[in-house]
Parts: structure tokens; sequence; C-alpha cells
């Protein structure tokens, strides 16, 4: 009896699913339906689940926010408004195909008919493939999450097909030239020789390490090892006490996984005499200093691009952080990502301006105006080369730019590279003096 | 090198050890394989985090508490869901990890995905050994390991609770029959079982940060650590745990880090090919092939 | 409470059910329809569905390639469990023939008309000979073994560089239109829905029958049960190796997680939801799970939570799974008899 009564209630709650789903399904459509200019529609597909993907969607709807306070984007002689529609595609998490996360990316764009799609997918394979689907779909596509340098080699083999992609994030080889413009300075600075990079294994990271290890060959370095670590590896012991007893002057971390603040933890408890010049996702937030109780203390840590942190050279960065944390309140701002938030409230404005230049929705026309992109924005000046990534370097005015902080006491982040956006030297930290 | 490899092996053969003890202690007392293993291990973690940071508790207090809210966690996914499939056992396999996905996936929808959970260590600070600095919580957590390898075995060979514990695992039938009520026995060993994880992610949590993805890792570690020990035995588990730690830190040092995890698969697949019952596991021929 | 205490549920054949089940003679439409019906409207449904790509859109049409996939991965899964070897690592199976047909693509460049039958025999192969060794074991010991195979082939190819490492092989050939795609594959599953029903009911699939139950009279019958279980997880492996090859030419990618754990563990789901031993069960699961999941979108990040909180219920609540209870009500109906009670 008892087992026939918990059937009934389970058949209920199955009956009653997809009775809730039509009620939801119904209620998005309907916001489609509103008075007025018909809205720009523009999809965010991506992993919601991760904190560079909810990031990166709340600065879209921060900028899409402000222009549509102004109006919205002319486009023909209409002010028309932009509306965001948004899908998770679990690309960060473990256990997850490829073809789930593109089966979210069609879903979006068969179904919500998005003019343009931003950010854009998580994980660089997913990218990869996720660039037929576009090609297919003819939606101007501009990415800032996934940053593998195959994206411009597949685009550079058939430009006409892919020439709706383009990437506003940073891709590995920046990242490779940023780093190697650090070392340079450290090298000058404190007369460092000796580097141990420690990496994830995933694409981006893979390529960042084996592009750093070419840079610090060429430039006269001794690298003492490079050590690649699964995804969730949790101990860094190997690493670690192979650089102490190589005498590693400086460690390289290259992670965007949660288990890398172990391995800043744990080089601390080792006290390994050596200064981290990297990137690790869990100490790049503001509140890293509160989450690692000041282990972090000395790492210079890269933001991808600016705009988690206010850069005073560049003006956009420091009203992009005020506007942020207005919105969303101060505590959200400190706990900004290092990589996705700038490029994401960027790309808005970027679509919105060559909309406009083109005069139509037109995807080939966007595509060209696109191209011809020359604007001012959070991560600095911004333009496309001619594999459709946006353009990094050292001065604002000129490029893109990307930053590295280095972690003070009392716990603050100081902006040390490059050098139009620092605001203090780098220094080394107790342990090393 | 050497002295960090001993060192450092016998730390990760800790960690290894206590993240699968609780698994292993749930599967060798009422035979089911608790698949939301991972997601109590890793939802305890918040639950510290939770105390400590939103409510202000003591550290004593909070993890206390932690540990007890986990058991009855264990105990109540055991009368709710387990004990109706009990039997049937791809159900059980099936049915425990729709609940730790679901326990894992509402934490993510929860928005715990940000960086800023962390749980306090015990006891600050590094101490030398022969030229190597360990942490403070690296040493508690080679302590705690070995007092609960020694309690539970104290627990499971002379306690009247626990020998009846044993009995329902070896054969249910005659426990039954000998007045042991099987789920209670059952329940019991989940809300043990689910403690010693609340446990394990309380000591073993601190080291880095907390975040969703480490449930389904943890998970896979306590099922190679089991698996390669023998499905039963605490004394296999030990073993078990030393060989993948060390296995693991040797790699990590002699050869390159990306092996590491291979190492531990290779064991596992090997083990199970060999020696089904694990290494340490009682001989069960006719069970576990023909 | 005391007069239903008097009763108790009796369970009777249909009149319809006792007259087409054993007498081959067919008396009436009616009993034709009875027979045919079912099966009539699931091939129908599936041939119609790709039809309909202006109603459902092209969305829809992909979510149909997918649960195709899944149903074929579940059949698999199914035909092992029926030879008493429960796989937890479908995986094993689904990124062989993924690996298989990427390489045979990218590196000598065949045509997926070539490289997907070669993929499916060549993963099939690989899988059965990487197999051989352990088809001994019993129970969880074997599941264990093949939750982990999958794990380690990914790890081995992450760190050894070999076929794209952790790049993966892209830009492969991909299939003509939808519609002909989806064709083949709803056909390939049909085929082997029936194809193993009909290899059930031979004396070769009574052996498999056999070993599952009783391994050891088997081997006193004089069979050679290794060699049993090896062609068993061959024709296993064969649909579960072709939905990969298939897969990755549709997506004209394959990489890591080709290896990962949903490939294991949603065919599993699908079986144990649809009801095992009955390859149209294992087929409806899938049916049933994947659509569900996609239907699930609209929750974002909640979606997984409820997901499995539904397939816990179905697990929980109708643990014969949802064919064996559907063909119950089709067969059988019920009554209250009345207990007689015995005198004092």
């Amino acid at each position: 009896m008892k087992k026939k009564s918990l059937a009934l209630i389970m058949t209920l709650l199955l009956l009653l699913m997809p009775l809730a789903l039509a009620g939801c399904g119904g209620q998005s459509s309907d916001k489609g339906a509103q008075n007025g200019p018909k809205p720009i529609v523009i999809g965010v597909p991506t992993s919601l689940g991760s904190i560079e993907g909810a990031d990166s969607l709340r600065a879209v709807e921060l900028a899409v926010e402000e222009i549509n306070a102004k109006g919205g984007v002319p486009v023909g002689g209409e002010k028309r408004p932009l509306k965001v529609v948004s899908i998770d595609d679990r690309g960060s998490e473990p256990g997850v195909p490829v073809h789930d996360a593109l089966a979210a990316l069609e879903k979006m764009i068969t179904e919500e008919k998005p003019d343009a799609i931003l950010v854009g997918t998580f994980r660089s394979e997913v990218l990869l493939s996720a660039m037929d689907l576009i090609a297919k779909y003819k939606i101007p596509y501009i990415g800032s999450i996934a940053m593998t340098p195959e994206f411009e080699k597949k685009l550079a083999g058939d430009p006409e097909k892919y020439k709706y992609n383009f990437r506003m994030g940073l891709n590995a080889v920046y990242l490779v030239q940023y780093l190697g413009k650090t070392m340079e300075f450290m090298g000058k600075e404190f007369g460092f020789k000796k580097a141990y990079i420690v990496n994830q294994d995933v694409l981006w990271a893979e390529g960042t390490a084996k592009g750093l290890t070419k840079w610090f060959e060429a430039n006269g370095w001794e690298v003492v090892g490079r050590d690649s670590y699964p995804t969730g590896a949790s101990d860094f012991s190997a690493s670690l006490t192979k650089a102490k007893n190589g005498k590693a002057q400086i460690i390289v971390p290259i992670f965007d996984m949660p288990q890398s603040g172990i391995l800043l933890k744990q080089a601390r408890s080792m006290q390994v005499p050596a200064l981290m010049v990297g990137f690790i996702s869990p100490a790049a937030p503001g509140s890293g200093w509160k989450t690692f109780e000041g282990a972090v203390d000395g790492l210079v840590n890269f933001q991808f691009e600016i705009g988690p942190m206010p850069v005073k050279s560049v003006p956009k960065s420091v009203e992009f952080n005020q506007n942020y944390g207005k919105k969303y309140g101060e505590e959200m701002r400190l706990k900004l990502s290092g990589h996705g938030p700038g490029p994401a409230y960027d790309s808005v404005y970027v679509l919105a301006n060559a909309i406009e230049r083109a005069g139509s929705l037109n995807a080939d026309a966007v595509v060209k105006a696109l191209e011809t992109t020359d604007m001012e924005g959070v991560i600095g000046k911004i333009k496309f080369n001619d594999k459709h990534q946006v353009i990094y370097g050292v001065n604002p005015q000129e490029t893109a730019i990307g930053s590295a902080f280095q972690w003070k006491a009392p716990g603050v982040r100081v902006p040390v590279f490059p050098e139009v956006a620092a605001e203090a030297k780098t220094e080394l930290p107790a342990y090393m003096k | 090198m050497t002295s960090s490899v001993l060192i450092f092996g016998l730390v990760n053969s800790a960690i290894l050890m206590l993240t699968a003890l609780g698994f292993s202690l749930i599967f060798g007392l009422s035979g089911v394989a608790n698949l939301a293993h991972g997601a109590i291990y890793l939802s305890s973690g918040y639950v510290a985090w939770i105390f400590l940071n939103s409510l202000g508790l003591p550290y004593f207090l909070a993890v206390p508490l932690t540990i007890v809210a986990a058991g009855l966690l264990g105990a109540a996914i055991y009368w709710l869901v387990i004990m109706r499939v009990r039997g049937l056992g791809l159900s059980e396999v099936i049915a425990t990890f729709a609940v730790g996905v679901a326990i894992l996936e509402f934490f993510r929808w929860m928005g715990f995905v940000t960086y800023e959970f962390n749980l306090p260590v015990l006891i600050k600070g590094s101490l030398d050994i022969s030229g190597v600095s360990v942490d403070y919580q690296r040493l508690v957590i080679v302590g705690v390991g070995i007092l609960m390898a020694a309690l539970l075995w104290l627990f499971a060979h002379h306690t009247k609770i626990g020998l009846a514990l044993r009995g329902m695992a070896q054969d249910e039938y005659t426990a039954l029959s000998l007045g042991i009520d099987s789920d209670w026995a059952a329940a019991l060993s989940m809300a043990l079982g689910s403690a010693i994880a609340a446990l394990a992610a309380v000591v073993t949590l601190p080291l880095g940060i907390i975040s969703i993805n480490l449930g389904y890792e943890v998970l896979i570690m306590a099922l190679a650590v089991t698996v390669l020990g023998g499905l039963e035995s605490i004394t296999g588990l030990v073993v078990g745990a030393l060989l993948l730690g060390f296995a693991r830190t040797v790699t990590g040092t002699y050869f390159d880090p990306k092996w590491m995890e291979v190492v531990y698969l290779i064991a596992l697949v090997l083990v199970l090919a060999v020696k089904p019952s694990g290494l340490f596991g009682k001989y069960k021929e006719l069970e576990e092939r023909v | 409470m005391r007069i239903q205490a008097g009763f108790r549920k009796e369970r009777i054949d249909r009149g319809i059910k006792a007259r087409t089940d054993d007498i081959f003679a067919i008396a009436s439409c009616r009993e034709i329809l009875y027979l045919v019906g079912p099966r009539f409207l699931l091939i129908a449904a599936l041939l119609i569905f790709p039809l309909l790509k202006s109603i459902t859109g092209i969305y829809w049409q992909n979510v149909l390639m997918i649960t195709a996939t899944i149903a074929l991965l579940a059949l698999s899964w199914d035909l092992l469990h029926s030879v008493g070897l429960v796989s937890l690592g479908q995986a094993l199976f689904f990124g062989a023939g993924a690996y298989a047909t990427g390489y045979l693509n990218s590196k000598f460049g065949w045509s997926p008309v070539l490289a997907i039958p070669a993929a499916t025999l060549l993963g099939a192969l690989f899988s059965t000979a990487l197999l051989y060794p352990v088809l001994r074991l019993r129970g969880i010991y074997f599941g264990l073994i093949t939750f982990a195979v999958p794990m380690l082939l990914m790890r081995i190819i992450e760190a050894t560089k070999i076929l794209g490492g952790t790049e993966g092989i892209s830009g492969l050939t991909p299939l003509p239109g939808i519609t002909i795609t989806l064709y083949i594959i709803i056909a390939v599953t049909l085929v082997c829905v029936y194809g193993y029903q009909r290899l059930f009911e031979t004396d070769y699939g009574l052996v498999f029958k056999a070993i599952r139950d009783n391994d050891r009279s088997v081997i006193a019958a004089g069979f050679n049960i290794q060699l049993f279980k090896a062609q068993a997880v061959f024709l296993a492996a064969l649909p579960a190796t072709f939905a990969g090859a298939f897969l990755t030419h549709h997506y004209q990618f394959v990489g890591l997680p080709a290896f990962a754990m949903d490939y294991s563990v949603l065919p599993m789901a699908s079986v144990i939801i649809g009801g095992p031993g009955s390859f149209i069960g294992a087929m409806l699961g899938a049916f049933i799970v994947v659509p569900l999941s996609e239907f699930l979108r609209t929750f974002g990040t909640l979606r997984i939570v409820i997901y499995s909180l539904v397939l816990l219920v179905f697990v929980v609540g109708l643990p014969q799974g949802l064919f064996h209870y559907l063909k119950r009500k089709y067969d059988q109906f019920e009554r209250l008899v009345p207990i007689e009670e015995v005198e004092k």
C-alpha cells in the first residue's frame, strides 16, 4: 500500500513536470513580444555554472542595460533595444561530452534566433567544433573565454567559411608574449635566470607553457623543469621539491582549475623561496587574500584582459568597475574572475557599434563592420587582426592590454605590468629576501 | 628528494585513505556502493563553511555539527532512497549516483562556484623534517588518518554493534535469524560512513579551496583505493592507500606528474584483472570469476 | 481497511494475449493489430519524425540524433547485461569507435562511407581484445574494470599526446544532410533492436541467457563460455562503436570528451528506466532520458539537479522498468480476489 501511494505521488510529479515546463517556455516567449521596435537578440551560450561564464554574462547584461538606457542601437533609422538570452552549456564540468555543449548552442541558435552570439563556449575543444556550427548558421560570434590559438589556424584555413567567428579574449600566444615580457622585466630587475613551469594539462595552458619554454630558452634562461598536471591534481609537492632543489627563482603556474589553490598554499607551507608569476585562477579575484589567508603574498598574477580590476590609465576600466559595483554590489565586484568579464562587456559595445555602422542586422554586413572595428573599450583599444583576434599589446592607446598585478600585504592587488598601467614596482615578498 | 617523497607520499596516502574510509566502510558493512560519497564529502565542506562564515560559529562547534549533519544526511539517504531499491544492485548504483549528482549540482546552482570557499586549518605554521617543510595541517591529516583507521578496526572487531554489522555483511540471512535488523544496521553504517566522510572533508579541504568538481574526483579516488585494497578490510584499505599515495608521489617526482593519474588507474585495472577482490580482500574465487 | 485486507490482487492474461501468444493461426484483424500495433507505432513514429523538420525545428532533429546514439549505447549495455556482464563504461566502446573513425578520416582521408563501417569493426575488435583477459570476472568486478578502462585510455591519450592529445582531431568530413543522417541512424537502431531480440530467440542466444542465469552449468554442459562472452562483447560493441563513429562525423570532431562519463551513465540510466532484458525497454529509456534532459534546459544550471531527481523517482518508483510495467498492463488485467478465510 505504501509503495502504491509512493508510485502515485511520483507519477503525479512526473505529469506536473511538462506542465511546469510549458509554463516556463510560455513566459520567455511572451517577453519577446514587447511593444515598440523589435529588440536585437544577443545570445550568450556559455558555462553558466563556472565563475568565468557567470561573470561574463553579468558583464554583458550590464552593457546591455547601459545601451538600452540610452535608447538602444540605431539600425536603419530606428533605435532598437538589445535583449540578452542565455543558455548553460555546462562546458566547464567534467564528464560532459562536446555534443552536450554544442546542443545548447544549436538550441539557442534555432529557437531564439539571436542576431549575434557573445562570450561563447568555455572549453577550447568545444570552440573548435562550434566554429563549424557558426559557419553553418552564419551568425556573428564574438567569443571571449576559450583561448586556444588553433582558433586562428582554423580560421586562416578557410577565412570565407569561418569569417563569422571573432575573439575578444586573450589567446595563448599573447599570454606567452605577456609572460615573456614580464620575465624579461624580472630578469632585469632582480637578476633572475632560473624558472620552473607548472601547468595544467589542458589545451590553452599546454600551449602557453610550450611557448614560454621556447621563450626562456631563446632568452638565455634556464628552465629547471616543466611539469603538467592533469586537471584535478591535488598534490604539487613533486614539482615544488624539484623547484626548490633546482634553486628556481621563479615558478610559473598556469592553471584555471580551483585545485591550483593547493599549489599556492603548498608552496608557502613548503617554504619554496621562489616568486610565483603566472596565472592561478582562484587567486585572481579581489577576495583572494582572505581566501588564502595571505598565502598569495608576492604572487604576480595575470588578468588576461584588464577589466576585473581598475587600471587608471584606461579610464573605461575604472568606469566599468564602478558601474559593476553599483549594479551587482561591491562584494560581487571583488569576486570578478581574471578572465572574461572585460572583453564580454566590450563585445556588446563593439557589436552595437558594428551594427550601427553596418546599418542592418545582416550577418555579412555586420561581419564586415566588425572587421574594421576601431574603438576604445574596457580592455584598451579594440581592433581585430586579419584572423579575427583582437590585437593585444602593452599600450592601451594602440591595442587592447592584459595586465599583471602583485598581491601585497595587507591584501591589495597592485598593477605592476605593463609599464603604462603599473602603479607600483614589483617587490620581492618577505620570504625571498 | 627522497625524504620529501617519503613525507609527501605518506601525507598523500593519508589523504587518500581518509577520503576512501567512509565509502569503504559503507560498502564493507552494508554492501551498498554509495556513489553519493563524493557529494556527502563536498557538501560537508560547504556546510562547515556556512557554519563558520555565515553563522559565525566557533571552529570547535562547527566541526562536530558538520559531522553530525553529514551522519543524518547519510541515514536520510538510506531511509528515503536506498531502502526502497535495496538488493537491486544496479538500481542502487543509479539511485545513489543520482542523489550525489543532485546534491553537487544543487550547490553549483546555489552559486558555490566562486573562489572564496576555504576552510581554516587546525594549526597554522609548518615544521621542518629533515630538510623538508611540512605544514601542521598535513601532519594533522596523517594523525587523524591513523587514529580513524585504528578506531574503526577496534569498532568493527571489538564492539557489539561492529560485530553485528560485520555479521550482516558476511551473511545477511544468518544475521537476520540472530535478530539483527538489516535496515537498521545498513542505515547505521550509512550514517557512520557519511560522518567519516565529513571528518575527512573538514581535515583535508583546508589544503586548497572547495570546488564542486572535487566531489566527482573524490568519488573516483575512493573507488580506486577501496578496490585496490579489498572491498571490506581496513588493513586492505590502509595498504591500498599507501600503495596509491606513494605510487603517485614517486611518479610525480621521478617521472612526470602527468603520469600520476595514469598510474593509479593502471594499478586499479591490473588488480581487478588479477585479484578482483583486492590485494587484501577475502578470497572469494567463486563469486568474482568463473 | 478491514474489507481490503480480505482481498488480494490477481493478474491474469488478457484473452487476446492468450490467443495470440501460442496459437499461430490468426483469427481476426484485432489480433493482428494487437500483435503488430505497438511495433508499428514505434517504427512509424521514428520514421515520420525526421520529416517534420519544419514543425519541430532543426534543434529537435539533433536531439533525436543524440537520442538514437544513446539508444544504441543502451542496447549494447542491455545485450551485455543479458549475458551477465554489467558494464559501467559504455564510453569505452563509444570512444573506440570515435577515435578509430577520426584517425582513419584525418590520417588516410577515408570518406565516412568507408571510415564509419571500418571504425565500427575496428573499434569493436579493439574493445573485445581489451576486455578479453577480464571476461572471467563476474558481477561488480567486471563493472568496475569497465568503469576504469575508459578513464585510463583518456589519461593515456592525454599524457602521451597520441591521436591529437588534449586537442583532439577536428575538421573531419561532415555527414550529408540531417534527414538522411537521421534515417541512417534510426535504421541502424531498429535493426539492432529487432536483431538482438531475434538473436535471443535462437539457440545461440539461449547460451547467452544460460550464461547469465548459471554460468557454471553452462561450463558443465561443455561450452567454452569465455568464447561466448567474447562474442557477446563483440556483438554488443558494434552498435556502440557505430554510434561513436557516427556522432563523431556529425560533429566533425573527436577528442578526450569521447570517453566522457555521460556516455557510460546515460545508457545505463536508460536501460534501468526502460527495463532491462527486452531491448525495446532500453530504447524506450533512451527516448525518455535524452529528450527529458533537453526539455530541462529551460531551468539553466538547475537542470541537472531536476534531471537527477527525476531519474531517482523513476528508479525508486518503478524499479522493474517502464517497459515491463507497460507490457504488463498491455498483456494482463488485474482484479481483486477475496481471500478465503479459514473458519475457526
